[in-house]
């Protein structure tokens, strides 16, 4: 599959015109990550938009005296990294493959200028994005609500 | 002496094995004293009485050739705290089996999605058994599990036969991951979205904490799979166990009567109720 038809089998391609979709795969690359490689470092510079194609992907925080801590894992079909889309444009969070990881990387400052210039597309991508924060916020609310704690007045 | 009182007589029981599998969690096997062995179908419970302290439901986690059962308990309160300090050779009382079974027969011949959540393994444990003695009755088998964290995982060595089962798609994540996790972190809904089974001809079955069967059911139906095709366990304070007491009432369900196995169609109207 080229990379022009790999964009355009995503979910937010779908309803794009062939150009739109061209527009698309010119911010985009196919790269692969080793377990262990990171594709997001806390603090560096949110320069991609990455959507998992194959492989398992751990969301990690440092918390100062209790080491590097997994919130999350994300795999396939699923998205990696916000922090593209709103200044500072500075990521908030680590992201590291834990398996052999393929993705779709968009460039961030090439596909901020086509959103912008064309609302069509720019309603797509946000589309997935708000999706995927929505998903997100369900599940840390689901966490945080401890659901597998022991349940109180049980006999 | 009536039926209806001799249903809820319990006989003696022995505790002849037990296994602590978690910090508060623990497996019987119990083997009838006598001849008094019950039938019982997976998703079913058993009343389970500590003498002089009082009984509670525990659903059967497992049944074996003898006529054994198995019973995962959690001790949470006064009742499950006294059944986790009995040893091994202890005589309980038993009662059972009460209650709706999951659909493993209607369930035949499409895919099966099995999710459970915490504790919520136990009563699907041997639905899964009975599924992967006869796995060539269904399509496509997940078997999704979500828990607290890598300490809170149950049957451990089993999950790893299922896991490693060449007809299963096993996966299983945790709410917190501590040091040396190297699986899946975060809500076991996010695993259904990421299963391969055909919607259109799967039979769910989901076991845990409300909330969670709750989210699942809506993961599941989102994904396509038909109402009438997801099955939820519920958790009630059952007393009686024979539908006479009304202590497990959910609308116009009695759950020890009318479930705790029930479809989704029957429960998605009260599942949210704070008042039930």
């Amino acid at each position: 599959m080229t990379l022009r038809e790999l964009v355009e089998s995503q979910h937010f391609c779908r309803g794009l015109s062939p150009g739109q979709c061209d527009g698309l795969a010119a911010c985009a690359r196919e790269h692969q990550y080793a377990p262990g490689d990171y594709l997001l470092r806390q603090h560096a510079p949110a320069d991609a938009f990455y959507l998992v194609l194959e492989g398992q992907v751990e969301i990690k925080l440092a918390l100062p005296g209790q080491g590097i801590v997994t919130l999350e894992t994300v795999g396939a079909d699923e998205a990696v990294g916000w922090s593209w889309f709103q200044p500072p444009y500075r990521c908030q969070f680590d992201a590291r493959a834990v398996t052999p990881v393929r993705v779709l990387a968009f460039d961030a400052e090439r596909l901020r200028a086509l959103m912008e210039r064309d609302p069509v597309v720019g309603y797509a991508v946000l589309k997935t994005l708000v999706g995927t924060l929505s998903e997100r916020v369900q599940s840390c609310r689901l966490q945080v609500l401890d659901v597998y704690a022991p349940p109180a007045g049980m006999s | 002496m009536s039926a209806a009182a001799e249903a809820q007589l319990p006989a003696p029981w022995r505790i002849t094995q037990r296994r602590q599998d978690t910090a508060d969690v623990f497996t019987w096997v119990v083997t009838p004293l006598g001849d008094g062995g019950i039938s019982c179908a997976p998703g079913q419970f058993n009343m389970v009485y500590a003498y002089g302290i009082g009984e509670v439901p525990i659903s059967i986690a497992g049944v074996d050739g003898d006529g054994s059962l198995q019973h995962t308990i959690r001790a949470v309160g006064s009742v499950t705290r006294a059944l986790a300090g009995l040893a091994t050779g202890t005589v309980i009382g038993l009662r059972g089996a009460y209650g709706s079974a999951w659909p493993l027969e209607a369930a035949s011949g499409g895919d099966l999605v099995i999710v459970a959540g915490g504790l919520g393994l136990a009563p699907l444990r041997q639905a899964v058994v009975q599924v992967l003695a006869q796995r060539e009755r269904y399509g496509r088998v997940c078997i999704l599990y979500g828990t607290r964290t890598p300490a809170d995982v149950l049957y451990g060595g089993e999950l790893a036969a299922w896991a490693a089962h060449r007809d299963v798609e096993f996966a299983i994540t945790v709410d917190r991951a501590s040091a040396g996790w190297g699986g899946e972190v975060g809500v076991v809904t996010r695993l259904v979205a990421r299963a391969g089974f055909d919607p259109e001809r799967t039979t769910a079955l989901v076991c845990g904490p409300e909330i969670m069967m709750r989210f699942t059911a809506e993961a599941l139906l989102k994904r396509g799979v038909p109402e009438g095709a997801v099955y939820l366990s519920l958790e009630r304070n059952m007393k009686c166990a024979v539908g006479y007491c009304g202590h497990c009432q959910l609308g116009p369900h009695f759950i020890c009567r009318d479930g705790p196995v029930l479809p989704w169609p029957r429960l998605k109207s009260l599942i949210d109720v704070p008042e039930l």
